[in-house]
């Protein structure tokens, strides 16, 4: 896995330092360094040590990595808060708050329905009274026609 | 004479009845993120930065510094109660602290964790009131060179003090260097990796990356890791009447650890890159060395609580010198506090002091009012805090990613930087999981444009020749003392 990752920064870093030479120039119209010299180091020294990474780490195991047993949970909480993100332009700040909330602690703390629904509800309200009301920052209004 | 009338208009700042409430919210604060582990300063930072958008510049600087130095304070209190650090430089305080608590001595522990912090947080104050006004004076003769070594300095120190793996470190700072020249051009206006993209002609802002990164995630790993099963139940219960204070041979014993853990604490902070963590390890090898019984170490010896617990809380405060003087910070969480001024129109460096006398001076003297407020907290509010540490994770962590989404967004009203922050938090995690360093990353992307300028500027001067960085004394001078770090840190990795 530790290569795989790897190898997928080395890839971005390829398309990265291919980019750097292909539109990049090195020099100005001035004469002077251009807007590719220093994005050249960088992408090249980045391949060549990824690469490097991967020669050097073939033959090494590494304690971190066999899989956790908590893997899964990292993964649901993952997937949850991707879907939070997605629902922010849909259900709007407070309605997707309340919905992670649920969902995350129905996942993470099950059979206490009092406490995790009076959380679900109370915190996301607090925060959207501090950042709307008390900060007049910006949250997602989302695509209902709700009056928060 | 100047230094005491800077310090007493710095005063008249802190004194402000809207500025002593940021001051105090940030220590309640930072204590709290101290204690929570796995959640450290630069991820509270990082949230809390939008959440300052509405506040006036000093007193949300203020805020946000307090929260950083009030870290350390807090990250003592699980090292000494549950064996587990609240934040990595706590990492020391747990090989004497815990100890301790176990032989019936957890409050006398805490209390004097508690002057440790604050002798090493006020000594590192009164430090840099004396220094960081000489430092301005010297710094102003840097030119591109010097800006350009400082940064590979503070870069290369990081990764090899504190990284697993110098590889891992170098690509990570390379990747932050690379996001750092999305955007823009500043010297020729050509863009740049920004494929058509009307949204990264501005560059990858800092807040979505660093929240990314040090909020979710951590969390995300401390998920995998576990962290959110275990409970509070290994916590050594103290008593708060009988047996709470240190007696007196306990303060005599470390007067001259409190003195040389925080010089030393101090003198590594001030070294970009080098940080509380460091610090607080090698002020704990230093005493164990220096101990007339050092068999005592690791079974409950105050002086290897004290050492590390002065010297992590006098580094922070020299963190601040380089920052203030020559806006290159040292750390992840310092590298946020500088986006911090950069956001509120501050440009830390050597003229700040100059020309922002107010706003400097205002952030010197809250930090010897919240060194006070820590003190007092750490020793009369210890219950409450123990409270937060019994504070289940599971509840803790939806919370964490309601703020950190919603704070994302609120900066700019933008879902692709949510979504940014959203993938930055899945690389963390990876980085987290395989031994890379996202503190790195964040620097790297902080410090980069930085980098490009006075590398090209310095080329420029020298036409291409790299022997400009031996022609300059003061280069010189910061190649030694980066070879000197380096051979400290390699020293310091050595399995022994």
């Amino acid at each position: 896995m530790r290569a795989g990752f790897i190898l997928a920064v080395l890839f971005v870093a390829a398309s990265y330092t291919f980019v750097a030479f292909r539109d990049l120039s090195y020099l100005s119209s001035a004469g002077r360094l251009g807007p590719g010299f220093f994005p050249r180091i960088i992408g090249a020294s980045l391949v060549a040590l990824c690469l490097y990474s991967l020669y050097a780490d073939r033959k090494r195991e590494h304690a971190g990595d066999a899989a956790s047993p908590y893997a899964r949970t990292a993964v649901v909480v993952g997937l949850l808060s991707a879907l939070f993100v997605a629902l922010l332009d849909v259900l709007g700040g407070l309605l997707s708050m309340i919905a992670f909330m649920a969902a995350a602690l129905a996942f993470l703390n099950p059979g206490r329905r009092l406490q995790n629904g009076l959380l679900a509800v109370l915190l996301p309200l607090a925060i959207y009274l501090m950042f709307r009301v008390w900060l007049n920052a910006a949250v997602p209004r989302g695509m209902l026609p709700l009056p928060f | 004479m100047d230094i005491f009338a800077n310090l007493l208009l710095g005063l008249s700042v802190a004194v402000s009845p809207i500025n002593l409430a940021y001051l105090l919210v940030g220590v309640v604060v930072g204590m709290i993120v101290g204690i929570i582990p796995g959640f450290g300063p630069s991820a509270a930072l990082a949230i809390l930065l939008p959440v300052t958008f509405g506040m006036e510049p000093t007193g949300a600087v203020i805020m946000l510094a307090a929260i950083y130095y009030g870290a350390q304070y807090g990250g003592t209190i699980t090292s000494i109660l549950l064996n587990t650090p609240g934040e990595s430089s706590s990492v020391a305080s747990t090989f004497d602290g815990y100890p301790l608590a176990q032989q019936g001595r957890a409050g006398p522990a805490l209390v004097m964790q508690a002057v440790a912090s604050f002798v090493g947080g006020t000594l590192g104050v009164i430090l840099i009131t004396v220094l960081a006004p000489l430092f301005s004076q010297v710094t102003r003769s840097f030119g591109p060179p010097e800006f350009f070594l400082l940064v590979v300095m503070g870069l290369l120190t990081l990764i090899v003090m504190v990284g697993c793996n110098w590889r891992y470190g170098v690509i990570s700072a390379l990747i932050g260097f690379a996001l750092g020249t999305v955007g823009v051009d500043l010297e020729t206006g050509q863009t740049r990796f920004t494929f058509q993209s009307a949204e990264l002609i501005s560059g990858i802002d800092f807040i979505p990356i660093a929240i990314g990164l040090f909020g979710l995630g951590e969390l995300y790993f401390a998920f995998y890791k576990g962290l959110h099963l275990s409970g509070s139940g290994g916590i050594v219960q103290y008593q708060k009447e009988r047996r709470f204070w240190p007696q007196g041979r306990d303060f005599v014993e470390t007067r001259f650890t409190l003195m040389r853990g925080s010089l030393l604490g101090f003198g590594i902070g001030v070294i970009p890159g080098a940080g509380a963590t460091v610090a607080s390890l090698m002020s704990y090898s230093l005493e164990k060395a220096v101990s007339r019984t050092p068999e005592k170490f690791g079974k409950g010896a105050m002086a290897g609580l004290v050492g590390p617990e002065a010297a992590n809380n006098a580094a922070s405060s020299g963190a601040m010198v380089p920052l203030l003087t020559l806006g290159i910070p040292g750390s992840a969480s310092t590298a946020v506090l500088l986006a911090a001024f950069i956001l509120w129109g501050l440009t830390p460096g050597p003229l700040l002091m100059a020309q922002k006398p107010e706003f400097a001076w205002g952030l010197i003297a809250s930090m010897y009012l919240g060194n006070v407020a820590l003190l007092a907290l750490n020793i009369f509010a210890i219950p409450l805090f123990v409270l937060m540490i019994k504070l289940p994770y599971r509840l803790l962590a939806p919370a964490v990613i309601l703020i950190c989404t919603i704070g994302t967004y609120s900066v700019n009203g933008s879902i692709i930087e949510t979504w940014l922050m959203f993938a930055a938090g899945l690389f963390g995690f990876f980085m987290k999981l395989y031994g890379f360093s996202p503190a790195a990353l964040v620097l790297a992307l902080v410090l980069g444009p930085l980098a490009e300028q006075s590398l090209r500027q310095t080329l420029t001067i020298s036409r291409g020749s790299f022997a400009i960085f031996l022609e300059r004394p003061t280069s010189l001078w910061i190649l030694g003392i980066t070879a000197l770090m380096l051979a400290a840190g390699i020293l310091l990795r050595r399995p022994r």
